[in-house]
């Protein structure tokens, strides 16, 4: 029989879970900033999309750490 | 008068021109390739600026990596995918074994998972899409981006190329077709590599032939 793991290891698995996201957020971030950069040094037709990706990934993160702080 | 001598006629030129430019490769004769997410190798290619390229300068051969270079990443990220369904259950099943995690935990670790997954290829995609090199009419450009953070752009005038030369090893390599081109400068300054590049005997020709030209038209 399986139980629920004790409320202290939730906690710390929480805070875990949460600066991760964080460490991880400003990576995306940076991915943001370096996309810019790169498109700077090249213009290309297929740039917007990759702009749009970038983004994308950086409100998904962000949506992630809201949803973690919301349910956890 | 009797006739001493008659000189042969002079078509062999012409056939020896229609047979050298099977294996020649000219870019002014090239079409101009359209830009796509994916080219590699593209003459003449249109709908393309670079940082510090002047009005008169146009791009004669634009360069990536072979997409076969991609081939690590795009495996990582399937096991990566492949992961949570496979490899997680059996490995907390290990773990916890007496415990379980509420469904709130499983359900924020898998959406986080599958987008730091998705974070990783992106990285990577972006990684080859920027790492490029160029050849205009007067220079040649190195772009390179390592790990995200840091930028190194090298350009060598046509003028003070002296030695073009490219090395072609390995079973994939010679499936595909790409290859190290390097090019040697005059004076300090550094040599250009162009890595993993596809059709390099293409490049080489490419660049030898306007340094050529770039003589001539300074004699």
């Amino acid at each position: 029989m399986t139980t629920i793991l004790p409320g202290y290891v939730l906690l710390i698995l929480k805070v875990l879970f949460l600066v991760g996201q964080l460490i991880y957020g400003v990576f995306a971030g940076v991915l943001v900033r370096q996309e810019q950069l790169m498109a700077d040094v090249l213009e290309e037709t297929f740039q917007p999309i990759i702009r749009l990706l970038v983004i994308g990934h950086l409100l998904a993160v962000i949506a992630v750490c809201i949803l973690s702080i919301i349910i956890l | 008068m009797p006739t001493i001598f008659v000189s042969p006629t002079p078509t062999p030129l012409k056939s020896k021109g229609k047979k050298l430019s099977h294996l020649q490769f000219v870019p002014s004769a090239q079409p101009p390739t359209h830009m796509g997410p994916l080219t590699a190798f593209a003459v003449n290619p249109t709908n393309l600026r670079f940082e510090t390229q002047e009005e008169k300068e146009s791009v004669i051969l634009f360069l990536r990596q072979h997409f076969i270079v991609n081939v690590p990443w795009i495996v990582i990220t399937i096991l990566l995918l492949l992961a949570p369904s496979f490899i997680f259950s059996k490995l907390f099943g290990v773990i916890l074994s007496n415990f379980s995690l509420p469904p709130s935990y499983l359900l924020v670790g898998t959406i986080f998972w599958y987008v730091a997954t998705f974070g990783f290829a992106l990285a990577s995609f972006i990684g080859w899409f920027f790492n490029i090199y160029i050849v205009t009419n007067e220079r040649i450009v190195d772009i390179d981006f390592y790990y995200l953070l840091y930028k190194k752009f090298s350009e060598a005038e046509l003028t003070k190329i002296q030695d073009i030369s490219y090395t072609s090893g390995g079973i994939l390599a010679a499936v595909f077709n790409f290859g190290n081109v390097t090019v040697e400068t005059a004076g300090e300054a550094p040599n250009l590599v162009f890595e993993s590049i596809p059709f390099p005997e293409k490049v080489v020709e490419t660049i030898r032939s306007l340094t050529e030209q770039t003589e001539e038209g300074a004699v």
